[in-house]
């Protein structure tokens, strides 16, 4: 199933141009007893080096899937990736060899993820495990992985790294076990890096020093990053661009400043209408009607029309291409120009 | 605002992380200290920390300690060699206890305190030996099998559960009684307990593996580039041995005693090798007579599966705490 060349803007195709990570229409179902997930239905965005890409959506949006199928970690079966194209440099990860993306996994694309206690092996010292990732990739012996692993522990900002490289896990604080996470996951210098909600399992103030450090980190060493996350307060500050996804589309994408200034679609509109507000105190707060579609069971057409509020009815049969706005905005809407205006319908 | 509540904030630790250069040098030393102090806290030396204060462990160590010497180095107990037949003396045969021979004497006059005491290397090696093969083969076996899941796991789940048809001591008299004379009578019990014992490991491998492969620090892994064989030794492996070692040790036991009743069945261990189940066998005819014979090999098999038994109890409750 690949795409023909003409499904390509004649800028995507020369590999001058491409960009570092693109995704390119990519469909991920599962098969299960119940019957057939459309986790991810035709999701496309693309992240450049040094830029920051964050992929915003509730809980079953696609978002952490696109993600696992990028890093090639989805469990095959019951996952299928009927169509689409994952483009590294211009290859198609889709197409590699099993050996060849283990190659890229961690060396070319890492990841970070939600928990990081539970990502980390909690029978071997945190100095252990970052220092395994010199030695099984670049040959190091021990004594010299274990010096690289104290300076990226240094690097992260992990206070006595030293004494602590030979502490378990279970022995630092959260926030510190997302910073070992992280060491590990930028230690082989990856061009791209995957963050699967880093900062959801962290209090408040601890998230913003885990943001800041990617941030720093990204900008030291120019890779991609993809920012995985539900919380619109974390992406404000760091991300260049956002991915809205709601059902396994990418329903808006745009600059960030653009979506908190001017949403282009109902559903990210609806989602920063919730955010409480100052000056709206004793106000009811604003939520977006109804419930996430069931996957199993898309709505026909848009698949937000059950919940959107400037509903018509060609939203029930037509599902809404991504609408370009501008060179670099689009919206899944039918009525992206009424959202624009702001006047809601009912 | 009668009572000024006291200032927070300066005492989070990640505050302190976030300016590390200003951390003062005896405060990193603190740390460092700390750190130390708190180090070895891995989920092995937790455990032999807990183990070295329980006095069930304490004992049953003492005891599979005094077997182990006994199988090692039998003449630091006895004088007597119970392998030189010299040392029998028809014409004394059932004789009670006397200065030279604590336990009496059996019915060719041998001395049953020597005897017991060099039977314990058959019993200590039968046991280690089949504990050794079935723990190797059934946990590689479970290792694969958990990780690979689909045909592999399917088809050696299977086979297993044809091993766990056949009634344990039955299977082993089989195999024991078919190939009798054509092996070294003590190999031939290892290889029967063996091929009857893997399974056991093999489930208990392959269900914690299936926990522990889905654990996120085992996705993690494969997405910072973690091969399979990787991933299986280095990330499994040492997750999901808690449990096999703890079977292991009771299982020593177990093979003990089932060595014991091969042997008693008469397929085990042969004479002139000495063995405790064949001196039960061999004394049991003449019980009412004199039953010192019996009640000494009865007792020392009885104390070595206990003590191994009550170890495996020990280090299960040090590595899971949540049964206790």
């Amino acid at each position: 199933m690949n795409k023909t060349s003409t499904d390509l803007s004649p800028a995507e195709v020369t590999p001058g141009d491409e960009p570092l990570l693109a995704v390119d229409d990519l469909h991920v179902e599962f098969h299960t007893r119940a019957g057939t997930v459309r986790a991810v239905n035709g999701v496309s965005y693309t992240v450049g080096a040094g830029e920051t890409l964050a992929v915003l959506g509730e809980s079953g949006s696609g978002k952490s899937v696109t993600a696992q199928a990028i890093m090639g970690i989805l469990d095959m079966p019951p996952a299928v990736i009927p169509h689409g194209e994952i483009r590294f440099k211009g290859t198609d990860l889709l197409k590699l060899s099993e050996e060849a993306r283990t190659q890229v996994r961690g060396q070319r694309i890492a990841m970070i993820f939600q928990d990081a206690l539970s990502a980390l092996n909690p029978v071997f010292t945190v100095g252990w495990q970052i220092s395994e990732m010199f030695r099984v990739h670049r040959g190091m012996s021990k004594s010299e992985a274990m010096k690289k692993a104290v300076e990226l522990m240094d690097r992260v900002r992990i206070p006595a790294a030293k004494q602590r490289v030979h502490d378990y896990p279970h022995q630092f604080s959260g926030g510190m076990r997302q910073r070992i996470m992280i060491a590990m996951s930028i230690a082989l210098d990856p061009e791209v890096l995957i963050a699967d909600e880093p900062t959801t399992a962290l209090d408040v103030t601890v998230q913003a020093q885990i943001m800041e450090l990617l941030a720093e980190l990204q900008r030291e060493s120019q890779m991609g990053l993809i920012l995985i996350t539900h919380d619109l307060g974390v992406v404000a500050d760091v991300a260049d661009k956002i991915a809205v996804m709601y059902a396994g589309r990418i329903v808006e994408n745009a600059p960030v400043y653009d979506i908190y200034k001017t949403p282009a679609h109902p559903y990210t509109k609806g989602l920063l209408d919730s955010i409480p507000r100052v000056d709206l105190k004793g106000q009811d707060l604003y939520a977006i009607k109804g419930l996430p579609p069931n996957l199993l069971d898309l709505p026909k057409g848009c698949s937000f029309h059950p919940r959107c509020p400037y509903r018509q009815d060609n939203c029930e049969s037509t599902a809404p291409q991504l609408y370009e706005i501008s060179g670099i905005r689009g919206s899944a809407c039918h009525y992206w120009r009424e959202v624009l205006d702001g006047e809601r319908q009912q | 605002m009668s009572n000024p509540t006291p200032p927070v904030g300066p005492g989070l630790p990640e505050t302190q992380t976030l300016v590390p250069d200003t951390v003062t040098e005896p405060a990193k030393q603190r740390a460092g200290k700390q750190a130390k102090a708190a180090r070895s806290a891995s989920l092995w030396t937790d455990a032999w920390y807990d183990l070295r204060r329980r006095p069930m462990f304490i004992i049953s160590m003492i005891i599979i300690l005094i077997l182990l010497i006994m199988s090692f180095w039998p003449s630091l107990f006895t004088s007597v060699d119970p392998y030189n037949a010299r040392t029998c003396d028809l014409s004394t045969a059932r004789q009670g206890p006397s200065p030279g021979h604590l336990f009496g004497r059996d019915n060719l006059g041998c001395d049953v305190y020597a005897r017991t005491i060099y039977g314990a290397r058959n019993s200590i090696v039968i046991g280690v030996f089949t504990t050794l093969i079935t723990t190797l083969v059934g946990g590689l076996l479970g290792i694969v099998a958990g990780f690979r899941s689909g045909v592999v796991d399917t088809v050696s789940s299977r086979l297993t559960e044809i091993f766990f048809a056949i009634p344990p001591i039955l299977g082993a008299l089989l195999i024991a009684a078919t190939f009798r004379g054509r092996a070294n009578s003590i190999m031939l019990v290892i290889i029967a307990l063996a091929v009857l014992g893997w399974p056991m490991t093999f489930r208990i491998m392959r269900a914690a593996v299936i926990t522990a492969k889905n654990q996120d620090f085992v996705i993690a892994a494969r997405a910072l580039g973690a091969g399979a064989g990787r991933i299986m030794f280095r990330h499994l492996l040492p997750n999901s041995l808690a449990p096999v070692i703890v079977v292991a040790t009771i299982n020593l036991g177990t093979f003990i005693a089932a060595e014991a009743a091969l042997s008693f069945l008469g397929v085990g261990v042969q004479s002139p090798d000495i063995s405790w189940g064949l001196m039960i066998a061999d004394a049991r005819n003449r019980f009412l007579e004199a039953s010192l014979p019996l009640v000494f090999p009865a007792v020392f098999l009885s104390i070595t599966v206990l003590a191994f038994i009550m170890m495996g109890d020990a280090v299960r409750d040090a590595l899971d705490p949540k049964l206790r």
